[in-house]
């Protein structure tokens, strides 16, 4: 048995360097000198808007039918090629507070799972009909929590059955290279390899943007702003 | 174009679009305008049904069939400041003449209290189902009994004998009575769902406490715009939610019913009394996962003047309840069923052998179906609905009907 097991730990460290020798190193593992691109995204005044239909059943005021559109992811498309190495499986968030969905945007990667948490005293009914990934978590209660896992790209439209006021966008991407906007509009793509990219915008209420922005070999900071109309 | 053309072309428009569905191709926003003060959506709910109800069991108030019609509504806010909103909806249904369905004035007195008040022609306090009959939040095609059904009274045309109530049961949709109005026209159902009242009401929640009340110018058979009768009705509802996810409200009622023009043609006597329609509702609401389901018990009574022999010497009731239930397969279908019936007290006259026998006849109706989401804000259902009742021409009657509702 113990003989096995030390064969099994040779093996074990043997058979990848072998891999590597046969096959060898693959691209993404040269090294290189990172780069970030960082900007700001312009997006027009008057974002902020009212999501929910005119409440003429409803017997109060509503207070929590608006909603911030001001946010906007960024990212590569197409991304370098070692954002594609498959990872962990991270989680992300979006809770239920104050009858709204907060994120409203939240980007994820491919094999992420993300946590639903009730933070309200009433119930909510989490809900998507994408083709991405539908899914319908029913009603639960405040404290209770329930999560899932999204395994394609793709645009998520999330929906309270009960809030109709209440929508997110969750944006499954197939690698790590994307960034969400933050209160003044920054974003910030991190450890870009050198080369030549399209960097994209999204926004839910406006058109997309693209542009090319060339990380040079050397590394460093790359500025790209964009003005969405 | 004809209605029974229509109402199909609306349901195949809908069946191109599931394709596309995932990818909301219909608009699912309310407009806004000036910078977000001003929000307008609209419906449309196209059901199409039987071709002819000799029974009428599925008319309505406006004389037309719940289970086939072609609704088209818009509704508009404007919210000045986070404190006040100005609310509106016009209707058409079967393309005929709009009508403002809705029109009043919303004020949050304080922004951090949850203390409403409207003003105007406001939606209904009693019970729950006038606050979500809409194509969208209607479990079925159909309406609860209490909220549609005919009944053979009227506001504006009375009987002047007990014979002449009995001898219209079961024609609730087309009736007349010696005393008023003599065009022949419908009855009112035990509330309606079709008309809002018009009036000022306040609504405070305070922990699992909600409680709301109304002053209006009609009952909640015959909502009014203008006042016929120089009185008023007192209505309220205190609702509790044990925990989430369970509510449980008690409503009342209690207003002039009669029209001023028959009271005015009463003797002197019989002038001083008051003919309320008075009403108490029970309601509750249990949901849980993929589950929904609903109930209401509803005892409604309306005081007649006494006039002729056999006399109509005791107010006239009616017992109402339905319970309805909707479950969520999966996140595009649903199945959906509601079992429902509307009683009526006894009354004794010649016609009756001098036994006492409801003065309308009872009517009991279960409706079952089921639907898809093609998109978060277009529905799609179809549901088949069973109806009996105790006399008329017609005592039985099965209708199939599909529907398809959109809203943005």
């Amino acid at each position: 048995m113990m003989r096995l097991r030390a064969w099994s730990r040779t093996f074990g460290l043997l058979a990848p360097l072998a891999a590597i020798a046969a096959l060898g190193w693959p691209a993404a593992a040269r090294p290189f000198v990172a780069a970030t691109i960082r900007g700001r995204v312009d997006v027009p005044a008057g974002s902020t808007a009212t999501n929910g239909r005119p409440d003429v059943a409803a017997l109060s005021m509503s207070m929590h039918d608006t909603v911030d559109r001001r946010r906007c992811v960024v990212y590569l498309d197409p991304a370098p090629r070692p954002a594609f190495d498959p990872g962990d499986e991270p989680h992300a968030r979006m809770d239920q507070r104050n009858e709204g969905f907060v994120p409203h945007v939240l980007p994820i990667v491919v094999g992420s799972w993300v946590d639903f948490p009730n933070d309200d005293r009433t119930y909510h009914n989490v809900f998507s009909l994408s083709k991405t990934r539908p899914f319908n978590l029913g009603r639960y209660a405040a404290g209770r929590s329930k999560s899932v896992r999204f395994d394609r790209p793709g645009i998520v439209r999330v929906f309270c059955d009960i809030h109709s006021h209440m929508s997110a966008f969750i944006i499954v991407f197939a690698h790590r290279y994307f960034s969400v906007t933050d209160d003044e509009g920054r974003y910030h793509l991190g450890n870009v390899p050198p080369g030549t990219y399209n960097v994209a915008v999204w926004n839910e209420a406006h058109a997309s943007q693209n542009r090319r922005v060339t990380v040079p070999d050397g590394g460093g900071d790359v500025e790209a702003d964009f003005t969405l109309r | 174009m004809r209605l029974d053309r229509l109402v199909p072309l609306v349901i195949l428009a809908a069946l191109g679009a599931p394709g596309r569905a995932a990818a909301q191709v219909l608009p699912e926003r309310p407009l806004t305008l000036a910078n977000g003060q001003v929000s307008v959506s609209g419906e449309v709910t196209a059901s199409i049904g039987p071709r002819s109800d000799p029974g009428f069991f599925d008319y309505t108030d406006y004389e037309h069939n719940a289970l086939r019609m072609l609704r088209l509504s818009l509704s508009g806010r404007w919210r000045p400041s986070a404190r006040l909103a100005v609310l509106a909806e016009v209707r058409t249904e079967n393309l005929e003449r709009p009508t403002p369905y809705a029109l009043f004035v919303r004020v949050r007195p304080w922004k951090a209290k949850a203390f409403d008040i409207q003003a105007g022609r406001i939606p209904a306090v009693f019970g729950t189902f006038s606050r979500h009959a809409y194509g969208a939040d209607n479990a079925l095609i159909g309406y609860p009994l209490a909220y549609q059904y005919l009944t053979s009274l009227r506001a504006d045309a009375i009987p002047r004998t007990a014979d002449d109530l009995l001898i219209m049961r079961g024609r609730g949709w087309h009736d007349t009575f010696p005393l008023g109005s003599i065009a022949a026209t419908t009855g009112q159902p035990v509330i309606s769902a079709y008309r809002w009242d018009t009036g000022v009401e306040a609504r405070v929640e305070k922990g699992p406490i909600e409680a709301a009340a109304a002053l209006t110018t009609g009952t909640l058979s015959n909502p009014r715009v203008g006042d016929d009768n120089a009185g008023r009705q007192l209505s309220a509802r205190v609702a509790w939610r044990p925990f989430v996810g369970a509510i449980v409200g008690v409503s009342a009622a209690h207003g002039e019913w009669l029209a001023g023009n028959i009271k005015n043609r009463l003797s002197m006597a019989l002038q001083d009394r008051s003919y309320p329609q008075t009403a108490y509702g029970l309601d509750a609401e249990y949901s849980r996962g993929y589950f929904l389901a609903r109930g209401e018990v509803i005892a409604s009574r309306w005081t007649l003047p006494p006039l002729d022999a056999p006399q109509i010497d005791a107010p006239l009731s009616a017992m109402a309840s339905y319970v309805e239930a909707r479950y969520r397969l999966t996140p595009r279908f649903f199945v959906s069923g509601r079992a429902d019936h509307l009683g009526f007290s006894d009354l004794t006259g010649h016609l009756s052998n001098n036994l006492p026998t409801p003065w309308d006849y009872p009517v009991s109706r279960v409706e079952a179906g089921g639907g898809i989401y093609l998109q978060r804000n277009l529905v799609m259902r179809a549901v088949v609905q069973r109806n009996w009742r105790d006399g008329g021409r017609v005592r039985e009657a099965t209708f199939v009907s599909g529907q398809v509702s959109y809203w943005f």
